[in-house]
């Protein structure tokens, strides 16, 4: 394994590193590792809620998936995300979108989260399964207080109400 | 049953050392189609026939595969001291241990593949591998032929062939029964009277057993032994076992060496390394699972943290330094 991911190395960087200076190849090489074993250990982890995994010809971005907590609004709905990670992770920290539609508090209407830990509360301990998890929690517990999506922070009161938004956007996603 | 076997190919195969790569490799086919098709059958539950059938022919593929390139070897030996009278006698005094060697190893390859079906792949894999290094491992059964001549006496050599015989019919006689568990107590019982070169590890009761390696059963057992923290001082490293210390670093994922595992920057215990510990320092300078910002002080303060933590048994260390 560790053969096959050492001889992989060069095809990935190759293009996007060339015009770099080789001190920046060494710094990738050694994100590239860090991101292949996040990976592996995101795959053992053998999670069912949430999934994430590189885009084809691009280590440093990733799509991942989160199934909305049980005993939550989100209950039986699956969002789909996209991982941006900037070539000093896990020194900084990656952009994380939603990719559907997410009617949340906390979440504007292009996607993007407000959420502490992917921004100045980073840290490099983190990682791509704490962040989904971290996402995940933070769908069933909004912080309320600092809404991007005013509409969604109102109607988070009346939970009838927002299982059924969530369930209508919901369908119009799958249709 | 195998024995007629042994006696024969090198004295048949003598003439046609040239094309004898070439047959190897189709022996090595079929050999690897016949291991296939076992796989696929079932080994456990299919009809006795098949079972008795298969590993012999097995063998005796691996054997003339063996003898054959063992013979190429020894040719080009002799031709350097141009006696072929020697040779030939030589290659056939030295035959019937080669190949109770050979037989042996696969046994042992048998049980491994008949213990789980599942790893049919990987075994096949495995004998490619063995194809590929081959060049290498002829000299190496050569030395180890060698070794085995001279430790044993000439009349030893002489009764193998039927001690082989013995083994094979034992084999097959258990394989009727249940191949996984008797597989591996004739491999076992084959190898122990004849105290071979060992090609094991080591077992915990085993006599010959080097005293420096580590008892692994005793460390399985010292936490049910009431007094094992009394004898903490004469075993420092099952100590050290007990605080878990992470073997890579957290950020970056390399192995962390022996001076980034006595690094310890931050008093929550994080463990990194001291290349992403001064990657750390340049930005934001916040321990990564605390936050608690780091000392603005160079790597000293840590490590002689990181001493005191770890060497509790050096008292004299911790008495003088902090």
């Amino acid at each position: 394994m560790a053969a096959n991911t050492e001889t992989a190395q060069p095809n990935i960087v190759a293009p996007a590193k060339k015009p770099l200076p080789a001190a920046k190849n060494v710094d990738s090489q050694s994100v590239l590792k860090r991101l292949q074993s996040e990976l592996m250990a995101l795959m053992m982890s053998g999670d069912s809620d949430i999934s994430a995994f590189p885009e084809e010809d691009n280590i440093f971005i990733w799509k991942g998936t989160i199934k909305g907590s049980k005993e939550t609004v989100f209950e039986g709905t699956e969002y789909k995300l996209s991982l941006s990670f900037p070539n000093d992770y896990p020194f900084k920290a990656p952009k994380v979108k939603f990719e559907t539609t997410c009617f949340h508090p906390n979440v504007d209407v292009q996607g993007n989260i407000c959420l502490d830990i992917l921004q100045d509360k980073w840290s490099s301990a983190y990682d791509v399964r704490t962040i989904l998890l971290s996402i995940q929690s933070l769908l069933g517990e909004p912080n309320i207080s600092s809404p991007l999506n005013p509409q969604a922070a109102q109607l988070w009161g009346n939970q009838e109400e927002y299982r059924k938004m969530v369930e209508k956007l919901c369908k119009f996603q799958d249709a | 049953m195998a024995s007629g076997f042994i006696s024969d190919p090198p004295l048949s195969k003598k003439k046609r050392t040239n094309g004898s790569a070439k047959l190897k490799q189709i022996k090595l086919d079929v050999r690897r189609e016949q291991w296939l098709s076992r796989v696929k059958k079932g080994c456990n539950v299919d009809s006795n026939g098949r079972m008795d059938n298969c590993p012999s022919s097995k063998h005796t593929a691996s054997e003339e595969n063996r003898s054959s390139c063992k013979e190429m070897t020894r040719k080009g030996e002799d031709i350097e001291g141009t006696c072929i009278q020697d040779s030939d006698s030589r290659s056939t005094i030295n035959s019937p241990d080669r190949s109770t060697y050979s037989h042996d190893e696969s046994s042992g390859k048998d049980f491994s593949g008949s213990s789980s079906n599942s790893i049919s792949t990987s075994c096949s894999g495995n004998d490619s591998e063995e194809e590929d290094d081959d060049g290498c491992l002829d000299d190496w059964e050569a030395v180890a032929d060698a070794l085995y001549a001279n430790d044993k006496s000439h009349s030893v050599v002489s009764e193998s062939p039927a001690e082989h015989e013995a083994e094979c019919r034992y084999t097959v006689l258990e394989d009727d029964k249940n191949p996984r568990v008797d597989f591996s107590k004739a491999d076992f019982k084959s190898e122990v009277p004849e105290s071979k070169p060992n090609r094991r590890a080591w077992k915990p009761d085993d006599t010959l057993r080097p005293r420096c390696l580590p008892n692994l059963s005793k460390q399985r057992n010292s936490p049910l032994n009431p007094n094992w923290r009394g004898s903490r001082k004469t075993v420092p490293w099952a100590w050290q076992t007990i605080i878990p210390q992470p073997s890579q670093c957290p950020i970056c994922y390399e192995d962390l060496d022996v001076t980034d595992s006595s690094f310890l920057p931050c008093s929550c215990g994080f463990h990194l390394c001291l290349f992403c510990h001064k990657k750390i320092l340049e930005a934001d300078a916040r321990c990564p699972s605390c936050r608690k910002l780091y000392d603005h002080v160079d790597g000293n303060v840590g490590l002689n943290i990181g001493a005191k933590a770890f060497c509790i048994t050096q008292s004299c260390r911790t008495g003088t330094g902090w």
